[in-house]
């Protein structure tokens, strides 16, 4: 049993991952947690569900489209919500109430949109598990936790490899040096929105074909939140350690004390953390993030 | 003509004050030996129910069913040789206006009983108001323990209900799976945020034991979660012959496609929150074979000769809120003869202790300590080829 235990925790951990390093780019460039990523998240899985059923976009293309698709939305919700604010030098706490505001908004223009009911994508891959030995990987699993895995890898290539990357982590840095060494932030502030919209599609499609897309899905993202919370808000790598951290507890939790007690754990796993580690696992004091 | 007229009008009069004045179910015989004879009156019922907004489709089809009864009885002439009439109010679905309504019946078209509802926070709502106003209420498919029994040892004394209580299925399922299904092991999987899952546990807990069988796995989740393989991967550990789930329809599927990509193949056994087309959509292939218990079936052949009134009459498929409206109202006559008068009091004394009512949804034995039917029968619906099939109607030993 406790090798399909680490194999669920594995690939409940991936699903976290790819919407943990959404709120954490954010964060770090800005400072803030945008309580609006699950409803992106969401737009992107409604956005695959209508391509791959409605339309009958190939598999790969859909995946693509709703990436690019959520990321534009993120990128406009940044541009006509935070923009404004930022331009005003607005305190954080606006930042988080306008975010909760777009997140409440977007949820129940879904709901009145899309009705409320739960859609399923197509069976692309058969319920038959590969079976080894005594454990069962599900093939949807599988591919999930390759895909996430791969897009993590390319993100972070991306931030430390690339000349944007250095432009968005030399903003996370310090966001006025930055600007005045020629850098606009601005333009750096949309590729991060890009960016993270990007992996709440694609995390967004993925959770949908596993588990339905329905309007008031987004609101699941917070076990991912709370991930990015472990780890370290604003650190990649800390977003991604703490989900793989967060699907083993829960699963374990569930496994050998009780699966009625699993929320217990996480929260109060986020509770010692906060109280012994203020800026998390992989989290840096002060400014140096991303 | 007028001698008639005068003598109804005096009967009446009579009736009301007996019915307003009397404080205990006084016998009565010699009105109630005269009424029938000369009383042609139509015998004044409420009923109320969801007719607008998130639960009019069952409200809808609870007030057809219950309205088509009415023709039914007053085709074959009425109760006690009086025809019914039948006033109907929306509720809307929310409390305030089911306790509006409700007042409405009992003190201004002073109704001697009502019909209604089918939702047990809104009946709940409501049996304090019957209580005061002192009219019987038959509630259609209100199923929370609490609708009749708010607190242990106190009884809402003029609410009833016609369906069975949830924990009631727990001990029903218990029967059937290991006496249809052959169980000796079970594993549950139940929603520790939900009174009604977990009540039916408990009881199937305590039945299946107390038939011999074991409980080798027993596992919680949280309405709104997603992913429950680390407890579906403790009840494959457990290896049991049937996993029951008392589990609302999105949960039911989810979990139903994660057991199958666990390699579990066990039967899943559910109860009244799988019923819904999403559940098919969703994991049509992984609930295959399954059963679950439910109230009533339209497609149970005793019901075949009601659905092909309603649905000439009503040009609508039947839902099965519409069957429990009928069955509510025979209810309501049986304990209007058995009292031998329309009077809500001496209705309320009738209901209370009334035994052997045959309806479409089983049989009505009133317990008298809870208000809810005892022993009644369950059907039980298999999934099969993708559809939701009635298997059989189950009637517990005693």
């Amino acid at each position: 049993m406790i090798f399909q235990q680490i194999v669920n925790g594995l690939s409940i951990g991936s699903v976290y991952a790819m919407i943990a390093v959404g709120y954490s780019l954010v964060y770090s460039v800005l400072n803030f947690s945008n309580f609006a990523h699950g409803e992106i998240l969401m737009i992107g899985s409604f956005m695959g569900f209508f391509l791959l059923s409605v339309l009958k976009v190939p598999f790969p293309i859909t995946l693509a489209l709703s990436m690019v698709g959520a990321g534009v939305v993120a990128m406009a919700i940044e541009r006509f919500g935070y923009r404004p604010l930022r331009l005003r030098k607005a305190p954080t706490l606006y930042f988080m109430i306008a975010a909760m505001g777009f997140s409440v908004f977007l949820q129940n223009l879904a709901i009145i949109v899309f009705t409320p009911n739960f859609r399923t994508y197509p069976q692309l891959f058969p319920l038959e598990p590969i079976i080894l030995g005594q454990v069962a990987i599900g093939r949807l699993d599988l591919l999930i936790f390759i895909i996430s895995l791969v897009s993590l890898s390319l993100l972070s290539l991306f931030i430390y490899k690339t000349k944007v990357g250095t432009a968005i982590r030399a903003t996370a840095y310090n966001y006025r040096v930055a600007s005045l060494m020629g850098i606009n932030p601005d333009i750096v502030i949309g590729i991060v929105f890009f960016l993270a919209g990007g992996t709440a599609g694609l995390g967004g499609m993925l959770f949908g074909m596993k588990y339905t897309t329905y309007p008031w899905m987004g609101a699941l993202t917070i076990k991912a939140f709370i991930a990015a919370v472990v780890g370290g808000l604003g650190s990649l790598p800390g977003a991604v350690l703490g989900s793989f951290i967060l699907g083993m507890v829960e699963t374990f939790a569930s496994g050998y004390v009780s699966s009625s007690f699993r929320d217990l754990f996480s929260y109060a796993i986020m509770i010692i953390i906060i109280i012994f580690l203020p800026s998390g696992l992989l989290g840096k004091n002060t400014s140096e993030k991303a | 003509m007028k001698k008639i007229t005068m003598l109804v009008i005096a009967a009446i009069i009579i009736l009301s004050a007996i019915g307003c004045a009397a404080p205990a179910p006084a016998p009565a015989p010699t009105t109630a030996a005269e009424a029938p004879a000369a009383d042609k009156t139509p015998i004044k019922l409420g009923w109320l129910g969801a007719l607008s907004g998130d639960g009019a489709t069952w409200g809808t089809a609870d007030k057809n069913g219950t309205a088509l009864t009415v023709k039914q009885i007053n085709a074959a002439g009425g109760i006690l040789g009086r025809p019914v009439e039948i006033i109907y109010y929306d509720g809307k679905g929310d409390q305030l206006e089911y306790i509006n309504v409700l007042k409405r019946l009992i003190y201004e078209d002073k109704v001697v009983g009502v019909i209604g509802q089918n939702t047990s926070g809104n009946q709940i709502a409501m049996a304090p108001i019957a209580e005061a106003g002192k009219v019987p209420i038959i509630s259609t498919f209100a199923t929370n323990p609490k609708v009749t029994v708010p607190e242990p040892g106190k009884l809402m004394r003029y609410t009833f209900r016609v369906c069975f209580i949830d924990p009631y299925s727990g001990d029903v399922t218990a029967k059937f799976v290991s006496q249809d299904l052959g169980a000796k092991t079970a594993a549950v999987l139940f929603d520790i945020s939900s009174d009604y899952s977990t009540g039916v546990k408990d009881y199937f807990v305590k039945s299946f034991e107390a038939l011999g069988g074991k409980i080798v796995a027993m596992e919680a989740l949280k309405a709104g979660d997603v992913d429950f393989r680390p407890q579906l991967t403790k009840i494959k550990e457990a290896n049991p012959d049937v996993i029951v789930m008392p589990l609302m329809f999105k949960e039911v599927a989810l979990s139903a496609n994660q057991a199958r990509e666990l390699g579990i193949k066990t039967t899943l056994v559910g109860g009244d929150g799988w019923p819904s087309l999403q559940l098919l959509e969703i994991a049509g292939p992984a609930v295959e074979g399954s059963y679950y218990l439910d109230h009533a079936d339209v497609n149970d052949p005793d019901l075949a000769e009601f659905r092909t009134a309603y649905e000439k009459e009503y040009n609508r498929n039947i839902e099965i809120t519409a069957v429990m409206g009928h069955d509510a109202l025979l209810l309501m006559k049986a304990a209007i003869e058995k009292a031998g008068k329309a009077e809500p009091e001496a209705i309320r004394d009738a209901l209370e202790n009334i035994k052997d009512v045959k309806v479409l949804s089983g049989t009505i034995n009133m317990d008298p300590a809870t208000h809810n039917p005892m022993n009644k029968a369950a059907v039980i619906i298999k999934i099969e080829n993708g559809k939701f099939v009635f298997f059989k109607k189950f009637q517990p030993a005693q």
